[in-house]
């Protein structure tokens, strides 16, 4: 119950988000403190893009998420405690560069639009995951591991009724971190030229159209507090219908 | 047991790093000669030297495998610094070769192969460096490999590179658009500390202003850098409108006002959680033995919690920093100048020395930085900040 209220705030705030882009409203605000509002970007167009910004994103997501998980537990299975210590310096080592630099580094070698930005959520997003991940699993007690193995679970029971039950607090909070940042390394991709809601923001930075960067940034906000929310209603919702 | 763990590398690791550094350096391009410095170059194999490169990674790698013996370990040292010196030199002469009778402004790139083996044989370095100094190795073999690099740059040995020629032509630029980034970064960094001391403080009595400001700080940090950035100018341009007077007090839509504010809203988070973490560090035992010896709240402050609580302090501060610098980046966009501008400028013109001439100073400055504060944390804070971060 408690984890569903947790869902409410970023859905409402990503609802008022999503009507503060709409050209009429966004217009309205600009007009009454006093700026040139500019060209507006129509609702159509901005709803095209927020459906490629949230297909990009969750394309990142799925390949940093999916990879991390995978490779989290994979090292857990394998080489355990000495391979941590190196994750926790390379997940640490990772995290300097950020993906606007990773974008801009992969535009010469991979070229314009998607791509560079599934690089960057993938180098930026699986280290985060696969460190959470081994972290997570690792804090499951070696008892609750023996009595798992005495009552004669095989070791694939063992992973999905055990370990990643007891384990997926952490888990589902590194995945929803990651989330997130798909959602912002999309909107940072529209500098490689993908067609996201970080479109408009950059075409009104370069054209000082104050309207369309508006438009663009509370589309964008909206957007990820909207999947923040639904990720949250998501896990609140998995947690009662294992429950019961 | 950790200290033997991280004294004795992954056995698999070096000839791992050797092989991918011979198969990059035999099968990926190791330069690329263009007619200019905006079109992609045909691709160049590598010379005699990035082949003895090649040669001396395997070396240096089945010296590390055998026995722990220190000769070994030194040799290895020894063998892979000279492996990372015959391929700065050799991409430096291959260029100079390949540019002999091109028209002037005819540029020879570092390929895939060269970025790769250099990575692979970067990391080789730090491993065999860590067989000899387990401790510091990372950052030793850091110094050896920037030191060398820039004494090969001092000799003229690199000139012929087309980032080196990228670099001449712009070394001014470069020199103000770091500064910026570090006047950039660093400005956040206070205004972001100057805020979360007292929310820290705040959080020691877990209150709802505690809780309200947790919120607003966790709600930033879902909002994308982007668009808090282009909000902030959208939203300075409105309160510019409406009270001018801030102007006479240096305010700005754009330029560096947002940047700093934006950057510094990120770094609220893991301050605070940091700083609150690092004020409850102190046993409770001890908190209460101060009291009792008649400490003023203000003295257990400063004379307990402080220097109790300074290794977590510091890490909040290292994670902060490191990231500071990596989001000042986008000031470029807002016209704040700094590194981002750089990289910006060479994306727009898709020139790939430019480009690396802005990611490049920020990759360094952040490892840079992370490498600083951590030294000066001293051994172990690394586990403190882990089991923060699992707690938190």
């Amino acid at each position: 119950m408690t984890r569903a209220r947790r869902a409410l705030a970023p859905l409402l705030l990503g609802i008022a988000l999503a009507a503060l882009s709409l050209p009429e409203v966004a217009g309205f605000v600009i007009r009454a403190s006093g700026l040139p509002a500019g060209t507006p970007v129509p609702a159509g167009r901005l709803a095209w893009l927020a459906r490629q910004h949230l297909a990009l994103a969750l394309a990142g997501f799925a390949l940093a998420g999916g990879a991390g998980l995978t490779l989290g537990i994979l090292a857990t299975r394998a080489a355990g405690a000495s391979l941590r210590a190196s994750l926790d310096t390379l997940a640490a080592a990772a995290q300097a560069a950020p993906p606007v630099v990773i974008i801009a580094l992969a535009l010469p070698v991979i070229g314009f639009g998607a791509p560079p930005v599934l690089l960057a959520l993938a180098a930026y997003g699986l280290m985060p995951v696969m460190r959470g991940t081994v972290g997570a699993l690792a804090t499951v007690p070696d008892d609750v591991r023996r009595a798992a193995t005495a009552m004669g679970l095989t070791p694939a029971q063992m992973l999905l009724r055990v370990e990643l039950p007891l384990a997926a607090g952490p888990i589902l909070e590194a995945l929803r971190v990651v989330l997130v940042l798909a959602v912002a390394t999309a909107a940072v991709g529209a500098l490689a030229g993908a067609q996201t809601l970080g479109t408009p923001i950059v075409v009104g930075l370069q054209t000082q159209n104050t309207l369309a960067l508006v438009q663009g940034a509370a589309a964008a906000a909206a957007l990820a507090f909207l999947a923040d929310a639904g990720w949250l209603a998501a896990v609140a919702g998995l947690d009662r219908a294992l429950r019961r | 047991m950790k200290a033997h763990l991280l004294a004795r590398p992954a056995a698999w690791l070096p000839p791992a790093l050797a092989a991918l550094a011979v198969a990059a350096l035999a099968g990926l391009p190791f330069l690329a000669l263009a007619p200019n410095r905006l079109v992609p170059g045909s691709p160049v194999g590598c010379g005699l030297l990035g082949a003895a490169a090649g040669a001396l990674a395997l070396l240096a790698s089945g010296l590390l495998a055998g026995p722990a013996r220190p000769w070994r370990s030194w040799a290895a040292v020894a063998a892979a610094l000279a492996a990372w010196i015959a391929l700065v030199v050799g991409a430096g002469q291959g260029a100079a070769g390949l540019l002999a009778g091109q028209p002037p402004a005819a540029r020879a790139a570092l390929g895939a192969g060269a970025w790769l083996a250099g990575l692979a044989l970067a990391v080789l370095l730090a491993e065999a460096v860590r067989a000899v100094l387990p401790r510091r190795g990372g950052l030793v073999a850091a110094l050896l490999l920037v030191g060398v690099t820039i004494l090969a740059g001092r000799a003229g040995l690199l000139d012929a590179l087309s980032l080196a020629v990228e670099y001449r032509a712009r070394e001014q630029a470069l020199a103000t658009a770091f500064l910026q980034h570090l006047g950039l970064a660093g400005g956040a960094l206070g205004l972001a500390l100057a805020v979360s001391g007292p929310l820290a403080l705040l959080h020691l009595r877990d209150g709802p202003a505690a809780r309200f400001a947790d919120g607003l700080l966790n709600g930033i940090q879902v909002v994308p850098a982007l668009a808090l950035f282009a909000g902030l100018v959208a939203g300075l341009s409105g309160l510019l409108a409406l009270v001018p007077a801030l102007r006479s007090l240096g305010l700005a839509a754009i330029g560096p006002t947002p940047a700093v504010i934006g950057t510094a809203a990120y770094l609220g988070l893991p301050l605070v959680r940091g700083l609150a973490a690092g004020l409850a560090a102190a046993d409770p035992d001890v908190l209460a033995a101060a009291r009792a010896m008649g400490l003023t709240p203000r003295q257990m402050l400063l004379r307990v919690r402080l220097p109790l609580g300074a290794p977590v302090l510091i890490g909040a501060l290292r994670v902060a920093a490191v990231q500071s610098i990596g989001l000042a980046t986008l000031g470029g966009l807002v016209g704040a100048g700094g590194l981002g501008a750089v990289v910006f400028e060479g994306m727009a013109q898709f020139a790939q020395d430019l480009i690396l001439l802005g990611a490049l100073p920020v990759i360094a400055l952040a490892l840079a930085v992370d490498a600083g504060l951590a030294l000066l944390a001293g051994p172990g804070t690394d586990d403190a900040i882990r089991i923060q971060g699992e707690t938190a």
